[in-house]
């Protein structure tokens, strides 16, 4: 599999830096394989302030083709099912939890209900990662930006673009392409 | 262990939930509402503790419930969206949909509602049992007795001709001003809210449907109102003499004084799309159908992103963004997150809308409507209803710096009569 071109699939448009740390490259080696990817029409680049690195339609359709070649090469679609209708069931309770913390005041609070939900999704993404290791990631920045948020830096949150709110979109959006189920 | 609903039902609220009280104080009024039946929260708790009905129960449904029914939860606290709601249930399935509404308390989303708003964990719900009124063969709404978003006197609401009450309630369908309601139900409806609003003293809601032209109320709730509404409302009801001034200044928050300023649409505004306001505040700009699109165009001038609805291949696009409008989604969905989080108007679940690529629209994300055009008719000014209430606090605490801490005195002062008074 690809990383990089499943790793943009998975986070929209980005700039370098945030490509290369979540694909877990070296920067220079990380935009070599770009480049390379944008000759074969499967990536471009936008220009300007909101502009970065993202799939083109092609991209977008070869992605899809390596998540589900990738899923019928290991078996795991049965399990990888499974642990989606339970994301499924955990999905509305993260974005109240991030509502509340966007609207409430009690800071405390909403922030002990988020290190709860974190054990409870853990185990969840330990399911898929047993089949899918490559879903380990996702434990990894989910609980490096709680332990920022615990740590005071409560943007990591909802604010951020590492936050945990957004880590947690990248998830649902892989899990989506990884079964190839449509939005 | 069943109740059937009656105006003669004498249970408080802590027994048969906020829902079915609401249902007897309609039929005290003279209201209709489908014939039904309350299963009393103690039921709900030995449930939890036994991990299922006593058989007892069970035959008794059996023999007092006639089906098709709506089976739905109700505690004694507002829990909205947390629990389940089955609809056309059969008397076979009764059990069953009984048990998934006792069940639905004890979700860890319901749990973590709970803790949030410290609701205790054993409280456990009840659960209103009503025969079926079929919105297909009329329609079904929710009907305000003044406009949620201004607080203006005068019904307001939505409707979905010739649908069932959960299509309201769900959002992502369109749904239409009350002014298509058939010749009379309008009235019916404006009559209903004033008896409602003398009873509780407060601005009212009502979930409603009408099968072949007749009106049927299936739930209401007082108050619930936010931001300048609540300011609105409290005083013009102290004004016209249905609650006296200091209970308009307990009902006002200090924090909701900030959201009186909040850039507005004035109420003229034509409008062509309306939703949830998911993010206060007003931006113009031209419509982006991509995120790309979005990230292209903002070179040019602001955007504003319209999207069925959004992920994380939208970051680029909500980035380079004005302000955002979804056709699906709710105030949690990750558009309404994402928008708070970089402080911008949004507007979800506007539902199906023809707003097209390129065209320069305004949004306010208070009201969670979209206009035309670059509207100029932005109001930024407060009501002068807040002046009226800071007036009323100041003959209570005199001068106290800013108006937060001055409605913050105020009701200090208020809450230490209350609880100075003799009972």
């Amino acid at each position: 599999m690809n990383t990089l071109l499943h790793t943009l699939r998975c986070i929209g448009f980005a700039t370098l830096d945030r490509i290369a740390k979540i694909a877990a490259l070296p920067e220079p080696e990380a935009e070599s394989e770009l480049i390379d990817l944008a000759v074969a029409g499967l990536v471009t680049r936008l220009p300007g302030e909101f502009g970065g690195w993202g799939l083109t339609d092609r991209g977008k359709e070869a992605a899809s083709k390596q998540a589900a070649a990738e899923l019928d090469a290991t078996g795991a679609r049965p399990r990888v099912l499974l642990a989606f209708d339970e994301f499924l069931v955990l999905n509305p309770e993260l974005l109240d939890l991030c509502t509340a913390w966007q609207v409430r005041s009690d800071a405390a609070k909403v922030l002990a209900l988020f290190a709860d939900f974190d054990r409870r999704a853990s185990a969840v993404i330990a399911d898929v990662a047993a089949v899918l290791p490559r879903f380990g990631r996702y434990r990894e920045r989910l609980s490096a930006a709680l332990k920022l948020a615990l740590d005071g830096r409560t943007e990591y949150l909802t604010d951020e673009m590492e936050s945990y709110h957004a880590i947690w979109f990248q998830l649902h959006e892989d899990l989506l392409v990884t079964l190839g189920i449509p939005r | 262990m069943i109740l059937p609903l009656s105006p003669h039902l004498d249970e408080p609220a802590e027994m048969i939930g906020g829902k079915a009280r609401g249902l007897v104080t309609m039929m005290r009024l003279g209201l209709a509402v489908p014939a039904g039946w309350v299963i009393p929260v103690d039921v709900c708790r030995a449930y939890l503790t036994d991990g299922r009905l006593s058989g007892g129960l069970v035959a008794e449904l059996a023999a007092a419930v006639r089906g098709p029914v709506s089976v739905r939860s109700g505690a004694s606290v507002s829990m909205p969206g947390m629990m389940s709601t089955l609809l056309d249930v059969s008397g076979e399935d009764l059990g069953k949909a009984v048990e998934a509404v006792f069940a639905s308390w004890d979700t860890p989303r319901a749990r973590t509602y709970r803790v949030l708003h410290d609701i205790p964990h054993g409280l456990g719900t009840a659960v209103t049992i009503q025969t079926m009124v079929y919105g297909e063969r009329g329609g079904s709404g929710v009907a305000f007795s003044r406009d949620p978003n201004t607080g203006e006197p005068g019904l307001y609401g939505e409707v979905l001709l010739g649908r069932r009450g959960d299509a309201v309630v769900s959002g992502g369908s369109v749904t239409e001003p009350l002014s298509v309601l058939p010749p009379g139900i309008g009235e019916e409806l404006s009559e209903a809210l004033g008896r409602l609003e003398g009873h509780y003293r407060d601005a009212c809601h009502v979930e409603f449907t009408f099968e072949d032209g007749r009106l049927w109320f299936l739930q209401v709730r007082p108050g619930g109102l936010a931001g300048r509404a609540a300011i609105r409302v409290a005083v013009d009801l102290a004004e016209e003499g249905t609650i006296d001034r200091r209970t308009a200044l307990l009902r006002v928050e200090p924090s909701t004084l900030a959201s009186a300023r909040t850039p507005r649409l004035a109420a003229t505004t034509e409008i062509v799309a309306r939703g949830v306001g998911a993010c206060p505040g007003v931006a113009s700009g031209r419509v982006a159908t991509t995120s790309d699109g979005a990230v292209r165009m903002a070179a040019d001038g602001p955007v504003i992103l319209v999207r069925p609805e959004t992920s994380p291949l939208d970051m680029h696009g909500l980035a380079a963004a004005a302000g955002v409008v979804t056709a699906r989604g709710g105030p949690t969905c990750h558009a309404a997150v994402v928008a708070r989080s970089m402080g911008k108007p949004a507007v979800v679940g506007v539902g199906s809308h023809d707003l097209a690529e390129g065209q320069l629209v305004t949004i306010d994300g208070t009201a969670g409507v979209v206009a035309p055009g670059s509207v100029a008719s932005v109001v930024t000014d407060a009501d002068p209803q807040l002046g009226t209430l800071l007036g009323w606090a100041a003959e209570l605490a005199g001068e106290a710096g800013d108006e937060v801490a001055l409605l913050t005195a105020a009701r200090a002062v208020l809450q230490r009569e209350r609880e100075n008074a003799p009972e």
